[in-house]
């Protein structure tokens, strides 16, 4: 097999080629590579994950007995977030906490994270944060800007929580219980 | 020519729908809930209060039972999580010795209370669960309590007497302590 068995087919293509001969031209395909990490965004309670008042005192301001710990972490694409939100909310903000038939309002219940936002005690009566949270029953910790230096990250903070009676109707004897929700959420 | 930018066209939307889908992805992430559990218990409580803690008889006179001290107003207040009654005591610690001058006494039995009018009767009775002397105590009133009544209060007007009668005692002060307790049971 040598290029001289070829020269003539080769012409003939050449010469086709040269005449537009475009009934044997491929269409050029394109091909779009995408490869997306996802983002990942978490919460862990590490400590004070179940706080209990043993002795409610009427008429005054009850502290839950220690800090919740909470470490968030996250990895997420600064180009497409603009910060970390951490948000404390109920679910109910009316029945914040309920025993028997008396309901304690979210209004009731106050929390602090000295190195967040409400820094010093307020109360769970803010609105949800991007679909997070609920109207009247949310409060939100901390919201972190994000850039290419804080991308995958994480954070350590203590919720302090009270329970705030002060002019609030004398509560009927027996325990008073509630969930407080926590989630993170990007904006 | 026109097929080259057909496709051209084609890619660069594929590309930008991408990149679109891939910036909403992490507007609106959100995490896992985490939960934390709260609980907030309120101690029951019951709770007298005399409105008053002096009660005094100006002159005593024998053979009477017309011997009646200045009334005691009386406030109960409960708040509870169980129990069917909430009972009003009044005992004395040493029934023989209810009421002291020097060495003089008059027993508990010739002491009679009520509350709100009731018929009198002597403080010689026996304890209510542990609260009282033998003896020395009165039941004063039994409140039933139940679902719906265990938060409440109630105000009484304690009346006491010295019933002399067949008595007739040595002047100069007899004092002595009344005490007023509150058990559920």
């Amino acid at each position: 097999m040598s290029i001289r068995s070829y020269g003539p087919k080769l012409l003939a293509l050449g010469v086709l080629l040269a005449l537009g001969a475009t009934e044997l031209q491929a269409q050029a395909q394109i091909i779009s590579l995408a490869a997306v990490t996802l983002g990942n965004l978490a919460v862990t309670i590490q400590s004070g994950g179940v706080q209990a008042i043993p002795g409610i005192v009427d008429n005054a301001v009850n502290n839950f007995p220690s800090p919740v710990v909470i470490l968030t972490d996250w990895n997420v694409n600064p180009g497409q977030t603009n910060t970390v939100n951490l948000v404390a909310y109920f679910s109910l903000p009316a029945q914040a906490m309920v025993g028997g038939s008396t309901q304690i309002p979210s209004s009731r219940v106050l929390g602090r994270v000295t190195t967040g936002l409400p820094t010093t005690f307020t109360a769970m009566t803010q609105n949800g944060i991007g679909g997070v949270g609920t109207a009247g029953g949310s409060l939100s910790l901390f919201a972190v800007t994000i850039s290419g230096a804080n991308k995958n990250d994480s954070r350590t903070d203590n919720l302090d929580l009270q329970l705030n009676l002060v002019g609030f109707p004398t509560l009927a004897a027996g325990a008073y219980v509630g969930v407080l929700n926590i989630r993170a959420v990007t904006q | 020519m026109h097929f080259r930018w057909n496709n051209a066209l084609l890619g660069a939307t594929a590309l930008l729908l991408v990149g679109v889908s891939n910036a909403r992805a992490q507007v609106g992430l959100t995490s896992n809930v985490a939960t934390v559990a709260l609980t907030a218990t309120k101690a029951a409580t019951l709770s007298v209060t005399p409105t008053s803690a002096v009660a005094t008889l100006a002159s005593i006179t024998d053979g009477s039972n017309a011997n009646v001290f200045t009334p005691v107003s009386l406030t109960t207040a409960w708040n509870l999580t169980a129990g069917s009654s909430v009972r009003m005591v009044g005992w004395f610690g040493t029934p023989a010795q209810a009421l002291a001058n020097g060495t003089d006494f008059i027993p508990s039995s010739k002491v009679e209370g009520r509350v709100n009018a009731v018929a009198y009767a002597p403080f010689t009775g026996a304890p209510v669960g542990a609260v009282g002397v033998a003896g020395g105590s009165l039941q004063l009133f039994s409140q039933a309590v139940g679902a719906g009544t265990y938060f409440g209060t109630r105000t009484d007007v304690l009346n006491l007497r010295l019933d002399l009668t067949g008595t007739t005692t040595m002047a100069g002060d007899y004092t002595g302590t009344l005490n007023l307790q509150a058990i559920v049971q």
